[in-house]
C-alpha cells in the first residue's frame, strides 16, 4: 500500500481510523447472527404452517421469496435497535470517529488543501450558487478557510443555463471577493455523467489538493462540519473516506416534509446501527462526504461493466463501487454520525421520487456484476447485496403478493394447532419486526428530547409519528408496483436517461403527470380487488390494505405532492425548521431576496441567459473570456453562420438545444452575434431580439445580479 | 468636462433610418450599464458623426449597421490602448477589455472616460489591466485510469447471453414471451 497523503500528521499510525479487525469481527458476529437467527426463526414458523398438508410448488415458491424479504426485515430492525442502544449507552462507541479529536485540536490551524467540489447538471442557478455563498461565508466564519478552494463542474447542456452559471460565478466570487477561491468549469462533453465529471476534476487538479469535499447540487454543509471533516482525515490516515449523514431540508411538500421528518427522527439511530456493523467498510453516498484524493485517484477510477447499459456500461451508481474500491486498496470507509451541519434537499412529489428511484435501481441492479467479482473485502459484497435488495425486495414482495393470493384460491384447510400457533407467532413476530424500532425510536424522543427539548413539540413528535406511518403504509404498495416495474424494465433492457432532478415544485399540481403515471396502479388495484372478491372474501380483507392504497395511488400522489403538509399545525417539524442552522438560514434568506426581482416575459424568462450572451457586452466578454480556445471547430463554418442567421432573424425558439450549445461554444460566433443582433435593423429581428433589445436593459441594474442576491461583503 | 460640440448632418440616409440608428445606439450604450446620461449623449452622436461617414461611402448598409460598427472600432481602439501589452487577438481583446472594465468598476467609476482615448486616468486602465480573471487555478495533471475488475466466470457467461440477446432484439422479446406465456400456462393450469 502506497503512503497516503494524510500522513505527515505526527506521530499517527498509519491505519489510524480503520477499526481494529476483533472489533469490527465481533460486532458483525453478533449482528448477523441475530438478524440471520431471526430470518431462520422466520422460515421456519413460515415453513410449520405452509407445510401443514405438504408443500406444493407455490408454497415452496412463497417460502424462497420470503427468506429474503425477512432477512431484509431484520436487517432494519436490528440495525435500528443496536442504533438507539448505541446512542443511550453510558460510555461512548469506541469507534466513534468524534472521539479521535480532542480539544488540542481543535485549536490547530488547517494546513490540508482541500476542494470542495460541487458537480451540476442544468440545477436551479439561484439555488446553487446561493448553497455555495451560504457554505463559504460558513466557512470563512470558522477562520480556517484559508486552504479550502470551491469547484462548480458544471455539465450542464442548455445554453441559457450554461451562462447563468457563468454570471452567477462571476457575480459571486466578486461580491464575496473570492478570485481564486472559487472556480467554475464546463465540460464540452460529459462523459460517464456525474463520476466523469468528478474523475476530469481529479485528472486536471486532483494533485494540488490533499482531500476533496463532494456536495450535490442541493447540499449544504456547514463549515464547522467541514473542518471537522479534515480534521478527522487528518487524525486518521487509515481512512480513505468519510461519508456524513445528509439530513434533509427545506421541503415544502406534503411528501418533502413527511420524508425530512422521518429522516430527522429515524435517521440518526440507523446511522448508528449501520457505523456498528459496517465498521470500516461503510458506503459512500456520492455526496455531503470528503475523500483522501491520492488513493481515490490511484485505486478509485470506474471501468465500464460488460455489455451494454441498462445492465451493464457505465456505472451509473458509482458511490458504493468506489466505496468497496477504497476498501481494497486498504484505507477505510467510515460513516461519521452527525445530526447538523450536513443537509440535502429531496424530492417534492412522488413522481420526482420515482423518477430519482429509477436511476438509483437500474444503477444498484448493475452491481450483480460485482458481487462475484474478486478481491472485495466481504462487507462490500454485503453492501452491493444490500443495495440490489433494496429494490429487488419489491418484485419479490409483488411475487409474495402473488401466490399468497393464488393460495387463497387453492385453500388447504389448517386445523393442526401447530401450524396454527406458528402463523400467530409469524403474525406477531413480523408486527414486531415493522413497529417495534420506529416505536422504540419514538419513545427515546419522548423521553430523551434528543430533537426537541419542549415537551409540546415532543408530543408534536409523537403525533407526527403516527401520521408518517400512515403516508408511508398508504406509499408503500405504491412504491413496491413501479420499484418492481424498474427492476423488470432493467433486466429487459429498457436504459433510463440522465435527467435533471427537480427540487422543487413549480407552480400547482401537474394533474395530467399524476394520472398518466398512476392510472396503472390503480386499475391494477381495482382488478386485484375484484379477483379477491372471486377468490376468497377472507383473503380480501387479508389483503384490503395493500390493494385500498393501489386504488387511491391518484388521490394519495395528489395529497402527498401538494403543498398542504401540515405546517401550520405543527406536524412534521424537524430541528432545522424550528431553529433553522446559520448556513441554512443564511441561504433562505438570499433565495427570498432574488424572488423579489424584475420579472421579463416569460420568453425571455426562459432564454434568459442567451439573451444576456447576445446582447450583453459585459456577458459576452465573460463567456468568450472563459471558452477554450481551439484552432479548430467541432462543426463546419458555414452551419455556425446558417444557425446564428436563424438565431436572429426567428428567434431561439426555433433552434434545438444542440444548435444552441454549438453556438456558444465558438468564440468567434458568440463575439459576432453579439454585434450582428446589435447591428440589425427593426425589420430583419425576431420579434423575441425585438422586444429583448427594448427590454433588456430595464431587468436588472447589473447584469450579473439577475440569478443571486446582492450581498456585497463590507 | 468637455464641451458637446457636434456637427451631425448626415449626407445619406432617411431620417427615420438615422432616428433608429439613434435609439438602438442608446440602447447600446446603456446596456455597458453607463448611467451618466451626458456622456452617453456625447458617445452616441460621436459615433452617430463617425457612422454618417461611413455610410455615405457605403449607404448600402443600414445606419444601425454604420453606427454599432463606428462603436466597435471605437471600443477596440480604446482597449488596444489598455492593453497595448498584452498580445490578445481581436475577439480577446474584446472579450476581455470589456469583462475588465465591469470587473474594474468602470461604469460607476469612471463612465466618463469610457472610449476616451486621450483622457485615460491611470488608475482606470491599470484596474482594467488587473481585473484579468481565470475560471481555474493552473492545472496538475494526474492520471486517473480504471484498473480492470476480475468479474469472475458468472459474469463472462451473463455477457455473452447479454451480448447475443442485445443483438438480436426478436431473440430477447420472444425470450421474454416464453417465460410469460410459461407462468400464466402454468398458473392456467393450476386453476383449471
Amino acid at each position: 500500500m502506497s503512503a497516503p497523503i494524510g500522513s505527515q500528521t505526527a506521530n499517527i499510525a498509519m491505519t489510524a481510523g480503520m477499526p481494529p479487525k476483533r472489533i469490527s469481527r465481533t460486532r458483525r458476529a453478533t449482528f448477523f447472527s441475530l438478524v440471520g437467527l431471526g430470518t431462520i426463526v422466520g422460515a421456519w414458523l413460515s415453513f410449520i404452517f405452509l407445510s401443514e398438508n405438504g408443500m406444493r410448488i407455490a408454497e415452496w415458491a412463497l417460502l424462497l421469496v420470503f427468506i429474503p424479504l425477512y432477512y431484509q426485515l431484520n436487517v432494519g430492525f436490528w440495525t435500528a435497535l443496536f442504533g438507539v442502544w448505541l446512542m443511550n449507552r453510558p460510555k461512548p462507541d469506541p469507534l466513534n470517529l468524534w472521539l479521535t479529536l480532542n480539544a488540542e485540536d481543535y485549536e490547530q490551524p488547517i494546513t490540508a488543501s482541500t476542494a470542495i467540489v460541487m458537480p451540476v447538471f442544468n440545477e436551479d442557478v439561484t439555488r446553487v450558487f446561493e448553497g455555495l455563498r451560504s457554505i463559504y461565508l460558513s466557512l470563512e466564519a470558522t477562520g480556517q478557510s484559508k486552504n479550502f478552494d470551491f469547484f462548480i463542474l458544471s455539465d450542464s447542456d442548455k445554453a441559457s443555463q450554461w451562462i447563468e452559471e457563468e454570471t452567477a460565478w462571476l457575480e459571486l466570487c466578486r461580491q464575496l471577493n473570492a478570485f481564486g477561491r472559487i472556480f467554475y468549469r464546463k465540460r464540452r462533453k460529459q462523459i460517464n455523467r456525474k463520476s466523469g465529471n468528478v474523475s476530469d476534476f481529479c485528472r486536471r487538479w486532483g494533485r494540488r489538493y490533499r482531500y476533496m469535499v463532494v456536495l450535490d447540487a442541493d447540499s449544504l454543509m456547514s463549515g464547522a462540519l467541514l473542518t471537522s471533516m479534515v480534521r478527522i482525515m487528518e487524525k486518521n490516515p487509515g481512512i480513505g473516506i468519510v461519508q456524513t449523514f445528509p439530513k434533509q431540508i427545506a421541503a415544502d411538500t406534503l411528501l418533502g416534509r413527511v420524508m425530512q421528518f422521518a429522516q430527522a427522527l429515524y435517521g440518526p439511530p440507523f446511522m448508528a446501527g449501520l457505523d456498528y456493523w459496517q465498521c470500516g467498510e461503510a458506503n459512500f453516498w456520492g455526496h455531503n462526504a470528503i475523500l483522501r484524493l491520492a488513493p481515490f485517484i490511484e485505486h478509485c477510477a470506474l471501468p465500464p461493466l460488460p455489455a451494454n447499459a441498462p445492465f451493464g456500461g457505465h456505472i451509473l451508481s458509482h458511490d458504493f463501487v468506489e466505496a468497496a474500491l477504497m476498501r481494497k486498496a486498504g484505507y477505510a470507509v467510515r460513516l461519521l454520525p452527525t445530526t447538523r451541519g450536513s443537509y440535502e434537499e429531496g424530492p417534492p412529489t412522488l413522481v420526482d421520487m420515482l423518477k430519482r428511484d429509477r436511476r438509483w435501481c437500474q444503477g444498484n441492479i448493475q452491481h450483480l456484476w460485482l458481487v462475484f467479482a474478486k478481491g472485495w473485502h466481504p462487507m462490500s459484497r454485503v453492501n452491493f447485496l444490500h443495495g440490489i435488495l433494496s429494490y429487488v425486495s419489491s418484485l419479490l414482495w409483488f411475487f409474495f403478493l402473488v401466490l399468497a393470493t393464488y393460495l387463497a384460491a387453492t385453500p388447504t384447510a389448517h386445523q393442526q394447532p401447530q401450524a396454527i400457533l406458528a402463523e400467530q407467532i409469524l403474525l406477531g413476530l413480523t408486527a414486531m419486526l415493522i413497529f417495534l424500532p420506529k416505536t422504540v425510536i419514538l419513545l427515546d424522543e419522548v423521553i430523551t428530547g434528543r430533537l426537541f427539548k419542549p415537551l409540546k413539540l415532543r408530543l408534536l413528535t409523537f403525533v407526527s409519528s403516527l401520521l408518517d406511518t400512515v403516508v408511508f403504509t398508504l406509499m408503500a404498495p405504491v412504491l413496491m408496483i413501479f420499484h418492481s416495474r424498474f427492476v423488470i424494465y432493467t433486466l429487459i433492457g429498457r436504459s433510463v436517461n440522465w435527467v435533471t432532478q427537480r427540487r422543487k415544485i413549480d407552480g400547482g399540481l401537474n394533474w395530467s403527470e399524476i394520472l398518466f403515471t398512476f392510472a396503472s396502479v390503480t386499475l391494477l388495484g381495482l382488478a386485484w380487488a375484484a379477483l379477491g372478491w372471486f377468490v376468497s372474501r377472507e383473503f380480501l380483507i387479508w389483503i384490503s390494505p395493500i390493494l385500498f392504497s393501489l386504488v387511491v395511488s391518484i388521490l394519495v400522489a395528489a395529497l402527498v405532492s401538494g403543498a398542504r403538509s401540515g405546517r401550520r399545525l405543527g406536524f412534521f417539524l424537524t430541528p432545522e425548521e424550528y431553529d433553522p442552522p446559520t448556513v441554512l438560514k443564511t441561504m433562505q434568506q438570499n433565495l427570498e431576496e432574488i424572488k423579489d426581482r424584475v420579472q421579463l416575459p416569460p420568453e425571455l424568462e426562459r432564454h434568459y441567459g442567451l439573451m444576456q450572451v447576445c446582447l450583453d457586452p459585459y456577458v459576452n466578454g465573460l463567456h468568450v473570456s472563459l471558452l477554450r480556445r481551439r484552432r479548430t471547430i467541432d462543426v463546419s463554418r458555414s452551419y455556425l453562420d446558417e444557425i446564428g442567421h436563424r438565431l436572429i432573424t426567428q428567434g431561439p425558439q426555433t433552434l434545438s438545444a444542440q444548435e444552441l450549445k454549438a453556438l456558444m461554444h465558438d468564440t468567434d460566433t458568440v463575439t459576432n452575434l453579439h454585434y450582428r443582433l446589435w447591428s440589425a435593423a427593426d425589420h430583419e429581428l425576431a420579434a423575441f431580439w425585438s422586444i429583448a433589445i427594448r427590454q433588456y436593459n430595464l431587468a436588472s441594474t447589473s447584469p450579473f445580479a439577475h440569478t443571486l442576491a446582492k450581498q456585497e461583503l463590507e | 468636462m468637455e464641451a458637446v460640440n457636434i456637427q451631425f448632418a448626415p449626407a445619406t440616409g432617411t431620417e427615420e433610418a438615422w432616428n433608429e440608428a439613434y435609439a438602438r445606439l442608446a440602447d447600446y450604450f446603456r446596456s455597458y450599464q453607463l448611467h451618466n446620461r451626458i456622456r452617453r449623449t456625447q458617445l452616441i452622436l460621436e459615433t452617430l458623426r463617425k457612422a454618417a461617414e461611413a455610410h455615405a461611402k457605403d449607404p448600402t448598409r443600414t445606419p444601425t449597421a454604420h453606427a454599432i460598427e463606428q462603436a466597435r472600432l471605437m471600443l477596440r481602439e480604446w482597449l488596444g490602448t489598455i492593453y497595448s501589452d498584452l498580445n490578445l487577438s481581436e475577439a480577446q481583446l474584446e472579450a476581455t477589455g470589456r469583462l475588465g472594465f465591469h470587473l474594474a468598476g468602470g461604469p460607476a467609476r469612471w463612465p466618463q472616460f469610457f472610449l476616451d482615448e486621450k483622457n485615460m486616468p491611470d488608475d482606470m486602465a491599470e484596474a482594467m489591466r488587473s481585473a484579468l480573471r481565470t475560471s481555474g487555478p493552473g492545472m496538475q495533471v494526474s492520471k486517473m485510469t480504471p484498473r480492470d475488475i476480475d468479474l469472475g466466470l458468472i459474469p463472462d457467461v451473463a455477457e455473452d447471453t447479454f451480448g447475443r440477446l442485445g443483438r438480436h432484439p426478436i431473440l430477447r422479446y420472444s425470450v421474454l414471451f416464453v417465460i410469460v406465456f410459461s407462468v400464466l400456462g402454468y398458473l392456467y393450469s393450476l386453476f383449471a
